[in-house]
C-alpha cells in the first residue's frame, strides 16, 4: 500500500523530470502555471495509472482532483481506498 | 487587447452588411491569387460541408466559375452523403468536378491499420470490420481543465464503449487519421500545380485559432478565404450567396472517423453560435462580468472558459508556426 509521502514523492519526482523543473511543491497550480497542457494531463494520468494501478474515468478529470500534488495525492489516495474496498467486497460475493 | 467600441449582445456578430462584405473577400481573394501568387484559378476541395462549401461559392463569384475546380476527396470511413451534396454544390455554382478516391493512397500509408492497431490495445474487442470507432472531449469546457480525448467504440447492434485514451495510442490514433487530412492536401496540389491554379483552403477562423486542422493537411493552403470569419458568419455569407439549404441544415461533423461524430463533440465542446460570442467576447476583451447574462452562463462559467480558449491557442501554436530557422 503507497502512503500520502510515497504518492507525493512519485508524483513530485515524475513531474520535476516531465517538465524539466525544480521549482515546484505541493501547492503549484500545475495547469494554472503552464506546468502541463492536456497532452501533459494525458502523460499524467497514464503515470498514474501504470504506478498506482487505478483506472480514472471522464467525469473524474475535475479541477479539484488534478490542480495540484496535493490535490492528486488525495484524490489518488481516495481512488486506491475505494478499490481495496471493492476488492474485499467482491471477495464475498 | 483591444479596445472595446461595442455594447455586448447575441447579435454583436451579425453582419449587417453582407453584400459589400463578401464582394470584399471576393476582391482580396482574386488580388491574392491573381496578382500576389500568380495563379490562374482556384482548386477548392470540397467535403459538402458548410466551410469548403462557402469558400467555392466564394472562389466562383470572385474568379468564376469556370477558372474554379472542385476536388471530391472521399474514403472509405466518409458519409456518402458528403459526395452528393459536394457534387450539388459544384453543380449549383457551376463548378467542373473531380472526384479522387483517396482510399487506396490510405491503405499505402497502412493508414487505417495503424489507426486499429491503436484502438485495438484499447479495446481487443474491436472489430474493424463491422464495428465504428470515434474519438472525442467528454469534459466541460468551463471546467477549466486541459481536454483530454475519449475513445468510443460503436458495436454492429449499436451498443457503446467508452475509454479514456492512454498517450501512447491517442498519439497514434492521431497520426494516422492525419495521414487523411495530408493526403487530401497532396492532391490537391497535384490539381493545382498541373494547372497552375492556387490552393483555396476551408478553415474558418475557429479552426484557424483554436488549431481544429492538420499541419500539412488541411492547414496546406495557399490562401483562407474564411479565415477570419466566425462560424456564424459563415453560416450567413453561405445562405447569403445560395449554398444549398440542405448542406447549411447538415450538422457539422469531422467525416474523418468511422463513427459519426459532431465537431462539438470531437473538439469545441459547445455550440457554435454560443463558442462564437464568447471567442468574440474574449478575444475583445470583454471581462467576464459583462458577458454572462447575455450568455446564460455564470461568471465562473465564462471566467473558465476563457482559460480553455487561452490554452488552447497556445497549445496549437505549433500548428500555425512557419518552420524555424
Amino acid at each position: 500500500m503507497n502512503t500520502d509521502k510515497e504518492i507525493r514523492e512519485k508524483l513530485l519526482q515524475y513531474i520535476i523530470e516531465a517538465t524539466f523543473t525544480d521549482e515546484i511543491n505541493d501547492d503549484t497550480l500545475l495547469f494554472e502555471e503552464g506546468l502541463f497542457d492536456s497532452m501533459g494531463l494525458l502523460y499524467l494520468i497514464d503515470f498514474i495509472r501504470d504506478n498506482f494501478h487505478i483506472d480514472i474515468k471522464d467525469n473524474e478529470l475535475l479541477l479539484e482532483n488534478f490542480a495540484s500534488v496535493k490535490s492528486i495525492v488525495v484524490f489518488v489516495n481516495r481512488k486506491l481506498k475505494s478499490q481495496s474496498t471493492k476488492k474485499l467486497v467482491t471477495c464475498y460475493k | 487587447m483591444k479596445t472595446i467600441t461595442k455594447t455586448f449582445s447575441e447579435d454583436i456578430l451579425f453582419i449587417e452588411n453582407i453584400e459589400s462584405v463578401c464582394e470584399e473577400i471576393c476582391q482580396t481573394l482574386k488580388a491574392n491569387i491573381g496578382k500576389r501568387l500568380k495563379r490562374r484559378g482556384a482548386v477548392v476541395g470540397i467535403s459538402g460541408g458548410i466551410d469548403s462549401s462557402l469558400v467555392l461559392a466564394l472562389a466562383s463569384r470572385a474568379l468564376g466559375s469556370e477558372n474554379v475546380i472542385g476536388i471530391l476527396l472521399p474514403e472509405k470511413d466518409s458519409n456518402p452523403d458528403s459526395l452528393i451534396l459536394a457534387q450539388q454544390l459544384a453543380d449549383k455554382f457551376g463548378v467542373e468536378t473531380v472526384i479522387e478516391n483517396i482510399s487506396s493512397a490510405l491503405e499505402g500509408f497502412a493508414c487505417y491499420k495503424r489507426r486499429d492497431a491503436a484502438i485495438l490495445r484499447v479495446f481487443p474487442e474491436f472489430d474493424s470490420i463491422s464495428d465504428k470507432a470515434k474519438i472525442e472531449i467528454k469534459q466541460n469546457i468551463d471546467q477549466a481543465m486541459p481536454s483530454v480525448f475519449s475513445i468510443t467504440i460503436v458495436k454492429e447492434d449499436g451498443t457503446e464503449k467508452s475509454k479514456l485514451l492512454p498517450a501512447k495510442e491517442y498519439l497514434q490514433i492521431v497520426a494516422s487519421t492525419n495521414f487523411k487530412q495530408r493526403s487530401r492536401m497532396s492532391m490537391l496540389y497535384y490539381y493545382a500545380e498541373c494547372l497552375h491554379y492556387a490552393v483555396v483552403g476551408t478553415p474558418n477562423k475557429h479552426e484557424v485559432e483554436q488549431g481544429f486542422f492538420v499541419k500539412h493537411g488541411d492547414g496546406g493552403a495557399d490562401v483562407m478565404p474564411i479565415g477570419h470569419l466566425y462560424k456564424t458568419q459563415v453560416y450567413q455569407l453561405a445562405e447569403y450567396l445560395g449554398v444549398p439549404q440542405e448542406i447549411i441544415d447538415r450538422t457539422p461533423t469531422t467525416d474523418t472517423y468511422s463513427a459519426e461524430q459532431t465537431q462539438e463533440e470531437f473538439f469545441y465542446q459547445m455550440p457554435f453560435k454560443e463558442m462564437d460570442l464568447v471567442w468574440y467576447a474574449w478575444e475583445n476583451g470583454y471581462a467576464a462580468e459583462e458577458v454572462a447574462d447575455d450568455l446564460n452562463k455564470s461568471v465562473e462559467q465564462v471566467q473558465n472558459i476563457y482559460i480553455n480558449f487561452e490554452r488552447k491557442r497556445r497549445t496549437t501554436d505549433y500548428l500555425r508556426s512557419a518552420p524555424i530557422f
